[in-house]
């Protein structure tokens, strides 16, 4: 049996997205746009880690990229949104404080949740 | 994503749709959120679990089957999706028109490969594989000579000991090797779904009330995946009273993430059983002969510690 050589050392390469957004809210048709967004972040599988910033992780680059151009076509008339990306890696090194307490790092989803 | 398993094993546990997440609620408390676009299956094994029809629709919408076990951990029922694929129409017509040649066929190859897997996995655990190895050399179109069966026979005894008997009730063993087969099956069918054939109508497997009887057929070649891990698992609790934890559950889950040799480079096995589907849906289609398998493992891939 020929062996093949192994071309990468993984499938899976994490990426996270992270979605700052700073929407105006001061009228009706605000607040309908800004609940609309906020709501395809939640469709689109975004958890919310505070207020106004929303967290996802992708399986890699090339969902990152579609990700990108989904937000891009949901995007509200007015406001500001920033998205960051970062890898596995930097996403566990994240520093969290609650109140005065250091927060455990960051994990990456399991593979297997049992409830 | 699409790899992520989750199972439900409390009884009372509620399941509904939240925005983009499956819910999962204990009494009136949320305990969990998981994304339904990274799912790959969702496994009930809690009696007393419920579910909304919502979350049945959103998971059918992602072609992600619902596993419902019974009390020995085989799947007694499973919720999957009408229709999950934009050729599906065209496809299932193939498929369900597959002559019996062709089906023989296909059937060789998954044996082959299968066996081939069985005597690197006994090759690791220093056992003789190589009769086993030369048998999958062997191996005529619809496994006529039977070879998977005399395979078994010596690769089960050498795995794991002279008076081990692979059944589908009684023992330690048996329970975690049928739990890790669960999530197999439930991968292959979700596999099959995506690629837009129909997980009942099977090549070889004729059990008649199995639904996913092509995932049966399909998922032969993984089993050995599945069987060193469960073998890790025994060697670990030698001599004690055995019953399956959430990390030993865990560990067989994960086996859907076990990177493998394709014709691409590494990919993990979740990825490898979508191409191996697509390429099943091409032969059926007539656009090629032979499924897309993963090569044996490489020791590196097998006896890690889990």
């Amino acid at each position: 049996m020929a062996r093949q050589r192994y071309t990468e050392l993984s499938g899976y390469k994490f990426m996270w997205v992270m979605v700052l957004f700073d929407l105006p809210t001061a009228t009706k048709k605000e607040r309908y746009h800004y609940t609309k967004f906020r709501n395809f972040l939640l469709d689109n599988a975004f958890e919310m880690a505070q207020y106004s910033v929303y967290v996802r992780h992708t399986s890699g680059k090339d969902a990152v990229q579609a990700i990108i151009r989904k937000i891009e076509r949901a995007m509200p008339p007015m406001g500001k949104v920033d998205i960051l990306q970062f890898t596995d890696k930097q996403y566990e090194n994240i520093v969290c404080f609650r109140g005065n307490q250091r927060r455990l790092s960051l994990k990456n989803p399991e593979q297997f949740i049992l409830f | 994503m699409k790899n992520r398993v989750v199972e439900i094993s409390s009884d009372g546990a509620h399941l509904s749709v939240d925005r983009g997440f499956l819910s999962v609620a204990m009494g009136r408390e949320c305990v969990g959120k998981v994304a339904i676009e990274d799912m790959s299956a969702l496994i009930i094994r809690g009696h007393g679990a419920s579910f909304s029809a919502n979350i049945c629709a959103r998971l059918a919408d992602v072609n992600v089957p619902i596993v419902i076990c019974n009390t020995n951990q085989s799947p007694a029922s499973v919720i999957w999706p009408v229709s999950g694929h934009f050729t599906q129409g065209l496809t299932m017509q193939a498929q369900a028109v597959a002559n019996k040649p062709m089906q023989k066929r296909l059937w060789a190859q998954l044996v082959k490969s299968k066996i081939e897997n069985q005597a690197e996995v006994l090759r690791l655990y220093n056992q003789e594989f190589e009769d086993i190895a030369s048998m999958a050399g062997r191996v005529k179109s619809g496994d006529i000579d039977n070879l998977e069966a005399q395979a078994a026979r010596k690769y089960w005894k050498r795995l794991m000991g002279e008076d081990f008997i692979r059944s589908s009730h009684q023992g330690a063993i048996n329970t975690a090797l049928n739990y890790g087969y669960t999530i197999l099956r439930a991968a292959t069918a979700r596999s099959l779904l995506a690629a837009g054939l129909h997980p009942s109508l099977s090549i070889h497997h004729q059990s008649k009330g199995d639904a996913l009887r092509l995932a049966d057929d399909l998922m032969e070649p993984y089993r050995p995946w599945v069987d060193d891990r469960v073998k890790r698992i025994s060697e670990q609790i030698e001599g004690q009273e055995f019953s399956l934890t959430p990390q030993h559950k865990a560990a067989l889950a994960a086996v859907l993430t076990i990177d493998m040799q394709a014709a691409e480079g590494a990919s993990p096995m979740q990825v490898c059983m979508d191409r191996m589907a697509q390429s099943l849906a091409q032969v059926f289609l007539g656009n090629r002969k032979k499924l897309e398998l993963p090569a044996p493992p490489i020791p590196l891939t097998l006896g890690q510690p889990i």
